[in-house]
């Protein structure tokens, strides 16, 4: 009984990523050495941030929320924006279309975040007798990462690959990619500086990355229209 | 050179996968560990055989769901644990349910913080009372019945009575856990009872020597003060027996103490021998007794002037009997209840003479003189107890704790044992003299009682469970050495009567389970989401045409190969 428990949580945790690349034209136009190498690129990354902050950052006592050492996380969040930009633009890709690009690129980063993240605490927690509902919140959690990913990584393309943009929107593209890159930032607020309950939180990171992901593909679109 | 770098090379690989394999393996392995929503100390009810007959609790491996005392009636417990607190205990329920034979998982019952050693505290004291007696009745009921399921004892705490007012919820609802349900379940992983094999009893004797006089060849007169130090109750690793026989051990101790003192001096040296016994096997009919004076040489047996037994001396008001066996009009009866009557009355204690007459083809030994009568030495028992115990009753079990013991009860019963010994050794019968006078060097020591009481209080005794060098024993040896020119040890195997298995303590995991209902309605949302996020992504980006042309075979190809 426990294994199935196991067997549901993974399916939530990483099917999307997988639905994602057989549903849409990534799966025709075989963009998987694209997904692969953005995972790498963010397992890079991800190491980078690892000895950042174990430099940085010091351990505090309390679980309270500290804006210092917040701010000092949120820089070092930039990383993130950093690998981005190298796997969008640094690695050579097959000859696929800028749209399909960002996607695999954002499914790439997203499934390697989940595995990174989620994997051993599902694997551990998971199979035991003890039913909690930390491992669906869990799920959720890195199903809102996926879209947040992927408008990321559209946002990511529109300011770097795109050349001519439409001058007035390029504010609400820098504002909009600000406001994703510090998603985590601001989640982690909330979690301790207001003390909201982790089903909140996830409620809260699934309503935002919806409405970015609408935002994030509304600014596509328009900056998609001059060029066509 | 290039060759030696490559191996050196690969052994370093080698190493670090053989690292990576281990920490795999280790990640495999620590699922079970430590994901309870509460793990507690659980004590089993004992297991015995008494002349072949099977009594206490069967079996200790437990893994079922659990209830309490709200379940819907007529619902199948079979496969649940009930839990029962003391507080809402009712008696005749469990009777019926156990002299019925009624099919049941498993029992666990709460005991209030009361009876543990390190949380009692002054709480209500007319609580404590009505308490102790359904404790004490509940004990007798368990230990003669034999019962087919697990019964565990544990103690109150905050984690555990968070589980029971949840599960005292569900029940109401009238949704007892099952397997389909979801709820608690309870998981004790411990292996299967064995028997303990070649129990061992054991008994302790300190000698302190009389004083010879020069040219007197005749073997001085011995005087014995025993008391039985082991005990028997429901839970073995809870039965401490504070009062039965803590006491009466404390006491001996303390008495032996004094006496050493007297005795370390030969201006003070009485003309007695003293005789300390400590010994085992006292719930089962004072085996031991019996063969520590099997053991004694027939000149030291003839040389006992009398033998005085401590049981139970530890929670009296003004009140203390004395036992013996031998009719009150016996001169030497006379004489030793005259001597403690008189030192009773300095002390405002009322000592009362209580005679049961031993029936020799009857094996029940309530008291333990009867052991020394049996054998034609005069002796006496002291003790609070008015009437004479039945069998396995009265031995310390979970009722009888530290709470319930009071130590100036002790120091008097002390300082009465002691001064009448004294009377009787010096030759001051009837005279007014305070040896062991409060203030004096030789007087009764408060803080020893206490220490050695509390010690006694935290080491459950039971003998079967006590192996021949347990440190407990080993201590009783050095402090009689301490007090005594000589001691010994002897080492018996209790009688074949009783047979005693193990596994008397052991760890409860309570974890919280989801129903299976649970997992296949959440197989089907998760299901339906994703097939749902599929056929939206393919329709956003493909068109709806795509979606359609998946589930249809295309017409086209039959066309061309015909």
């Amino acid at each position: 009984m426990t294994m199935f428990h196991f067997f549901n949580c993974a399916i939530l945790t990483f099917g999307p990523h997988a639905i994602y690349y057989s549903a849409t034209p990534l799966s025709e136009y075989d963009t998987l050495g694209t997904s692969v190498k953005a995972a790498l690129v963010y397992l890079g990354t991800a190491l980078v941030k690892l000895v950042c902050l174990a430099t940085f950052l010091k351990v505090s006592e309390n679980d309270g929320f500290d804006p210092y050492q917040e701010l000092l996380k949120a820089v070092i969040g930039f990383i993130d924006v950093a690998g981005l930009y190298f796997a969008l633009t640094q690695l050579t890709h097959r000859n696929i279309s800028q749209n399909h690009k960002f996607q695999a690129v954002g499914l790439g980063w997203a499934f390697a975040d989940s595995v990174l993240h989620r994997l051993a605490p599902l694997w551990v927690g998971a199979r035991g007798l003890e039913f909690t509902w930390d491992f669906i919140l869990q799920g959720l959690e890195a199903n809102a990462n996926l879209v947040l990913s992927i408008s990321l990584a559209a946002l990511g393309s529109l300011m770097w690959l795109r050349k001519n943009k439409p001058k007035t929107l390029i504010p609400i593209i820098y504002a909009c990619a600000g406001i994703v890159a510090t998603m985590p930032s601001i989640t982690s607020y909330l979690r301790r500086g207001l003390g909201w309950h982790f089903p909140k939180v996830v409620g809260f990171e699934l309503f935002t990355s919806l409405s970015m992901a609408f935002i994030s593909w509304q600014l596509f679109s328009a900056c998609q229209r001059p060029s066509s | 050179m290039v060759l030696s770098k490559n191996s050196g090379g690969h052994r370093g690989m080698q190493e670090s996968m053989y690292s990576v394999i281990a920490l795999v393996f280790i990640l495999v392995a620590c699922v079970e560990l430590c994901d309870a929503a509460a793990a507690i100390d659980v004590y089993r009810l004992i297991q015995y055989d008494m002349s072949g007959s099977a009594y206490g609790s069967r079996f200790a491996v437990l893994n079922h769901h659990a209830a309490s005392l709200h379940f819907p009636p007529g619902a199948d417990l079979s496969r649940a644990v009930l839990i029962i607190p003391l507080r809402e205990l009712n008696i005749t329920f469990v009777r019926e349910y156990i002299n019925q034979k009624k099919p049941l998982g498993g029992l666990l019952f709460l005991l209030p913080d009361i009876f543990s050693f390190e949380n009692g505290g002054n709480k209500q004291v007319h609580e404590k009372e009505k308490l102790k007696n359904l404790l004490a009745e509940l004990e007798q009921l368990l230990i003669h019945a034999n019962i087919p399921y697990p019964v565990y004892f544990a103690f109150e705490n905050d984690e555990i009575d968070t589980v029971l007012v949840d599960i005292k919820k569900n029940d109401a609802i009238g949704q007892p856990a099952t397997a389909t349900t979801g709820g608690y379940k309870l998981v004790i992983p411990t292996p299967e009872p064995k028997k303990v094999a070649s129990p061992t009893i054991t008994n302790i004797q300190g000698w302190l020597s009389g004083l010879k006089v020069d040219g007197d060849t005749n073997q001085l007169p011995t005087i014995a003060i025993v008391a039985s130090y082991d005990t028997f109750g429901a839970a073995p690793a809870l039965s401490v027996g504070s009062d039965s026989n803590g006491s009466g051990v404390v006491a001996l101790l303390e008495i032996a103490r004094l006496f050493s003192l007297l005795y370390s001096n030969p201006k003070t040296r009485g003309r007695y021998n003293l005789l300390f016994g400590l010994t085992s096997g006292g719930p089962y009919n004072y085996n031991g007794t019996q063969k520590w004076l099997r053991s004694f040489d027939q000149r030291l047996r003839e040389s006992i002037d009398y033998a005085i037994c401590l049981n139970s001396i530890g929670s009296w008001d003004n009140e203390l009997w004395i036992h013996v066996s031998k009719p009150p009009e016996n001169a030497y009866i006379k004489q030793i209840f005259e001597g403690f009557s008189n030192v009773a009355e300095e002390l405002h204690i009322k000592v009362g003479l209580k005679h049961k007459k031993i029936n020799i083809s009857n094996p029940r030994v309530a008291w333990e003189h009867e052991q020394f009568s049996r054998l034609r030495v005069t002796a006496a028992t002291l003790s609070e107890i008015s009437t004479a115990p039945e069998l396995l009753q009265g031995t310390g079990g979970l009722f009888d704790s530290r709470q319930f013991v009071n130590e100036t009860a002790i120091t008097r019963g002390v300082k009465l044992v002691a001064e009448s010994l004294a009377r009787h050794i010096y030759g001051h019968q009837g005279k007014n003299v305070q040896i062991f006078a409060d203030g004096g060097s030789l007087a009764v020591n408060p803080a020893y009682i206490q220490s050695w009481l509390d010690l006694l209080s935290q080491t459950p005794r039971v003998a079967p469970f006590l192996s021949k060098n347990d440190p407990f024993v080993m201590a009783l040896k050095k402090e009689l050495a301490d007090h005594t020119d000589e001691v010994n040890m002897q080492h018996e195997v209790l009688e074949g009567v009783f047979t005693f298995y193990d596994s008397t303590s052991a760890r409860l995991n309570i974890y919280q389970v989801a129903s299976v209902t649970f997992d296949l309605l959440l197989l089907l949302v998760l299901g339906s989401y994703l097939i749902v996020l599929f056929s939206f992504l393919v329709i956003t980006t493909r068109g709806l045409d795509d979606l359609i042309s998946l589930f249809r075979r295309p017409p086209s190809r039959k066309v061309k190969t015909a």
